[in-house]
């Protein structure tokens, strides 16, 4: 009993430096993603915006948000030993997330009326949601690696941080998105 | 003894599921009043001012309640 709880508890300090490690992680990451903001601004000022579709930068931004609730309800199962909504939860947020990536992807991209080659305009927008997009791709990925050992019951209550750790990078590509969406789809006058 | 132990772990399993549930009921409000101010109107000073007021609302949300940034300052492990 008492070699069990220090185990636990060497596993949770380690968690605990982790945990430190991956934050420092996204900090750093989290300075690209502003630098591509503040270049939004700077090169098209807070008067035009990219000439995207309205209702698809919606459409896939209650997506990504819906993603986020149904990883943080994986989080918690995984936290509390509730395997199978752990597993259920991990799997919709997989799958949303492919929608996700499919409606930027494989619907805005094909229906914007500029290429990544035409002006500015083009270049900021494929540049920004293009880097979003491959970290959504990363995230899916991270996910089905979490999806796959949990279906092998490596996790547990007491031991489960990479299921914690996906879902904090999950969130954040979730909180890029929050200041992406605004800054390419809602602030100002679509200009091409 | 120890189902008193078990009810008190489902409560706290309820309420974070519930926690996470408030958290997207304002994040989706959020995101479509930033939708609605965005269509309607697209003058720059107060609409983009208001619209990255919104998502840094939304990002103290998420930060909060879905990242957890509380158990960084923590030395164990928090429940969900």
């Amino acid at each position: 009993m008492t070699t069990h709880t220090s185990t636990v508890m060497d596993y949770q300090k380690k968690v605990s430096i982790n945990r430190l490690g991956l934050w420092l992680f996204l900090v750093s990451d989290a300075f690209v993603f502003g630098g591509l903001l503040v270049a939004r601004f700077y090169l098209l000022g807070g008067g035009s915006r990219p000439e995207v579709n309205q209702l698809v930068g919606l459409i896939v931004t209650l997506v990504l948000l819906a993603s986020s609730f149904f990883m943080n309800r994986a989080e918690t199962a995984a936290a509390y030993g509730d395997r199978k909504t752990f597993l259920n939860s991990t799997l919709i947020t997989m799958l949303l997330g492919i929608i996700f990536l499919v409606g930027v992807v494989g619907v805005e991209w094909q229906i914007a009326p500029f290429g990544p080659g035409d002006g500015i305009v083009g270049s900021l927008f494929y540049t920004m949601t293009g880097f979003h997009a491959f970290h959504v791709l990363t995230g899916v990925i991270f996910l089905f690696i979490v999806y796959r050992n949990g279906r092998k019951d490596l996790y547990s209550s007491e031991r489960h941080w990479p299921v914690e750790a996906c879902a904090v990078y999950w969130h954040f590509v979730d909180v890029v998105w929050m200041f992406f969406y605004p800054a390419l789809y809602l602030i100002g006058v679509a200009v091409l | 003894m120890e189902a008193k132990a078990d009810d008190k772990l489902v409560i706290q399993k309820k309420e974070a599921f519930g926690r996470g549930v408030s958290v997207i009921i304002l994040l989706l409000a959020l995101t479509l009043g930033e939708f609605w101010i965005g269509s309607v109107a697209s003058a720059w000073n107060v609409v983009g001012t208001i619209l990255i007021a919104i998502a840094v609302i939304k990002t103290f949300l998420v930060v909060r309640d879905y990242m957890h940034i509380g158990r960084l300052f923590s030395d164990g492990e928090e429940e969900a």
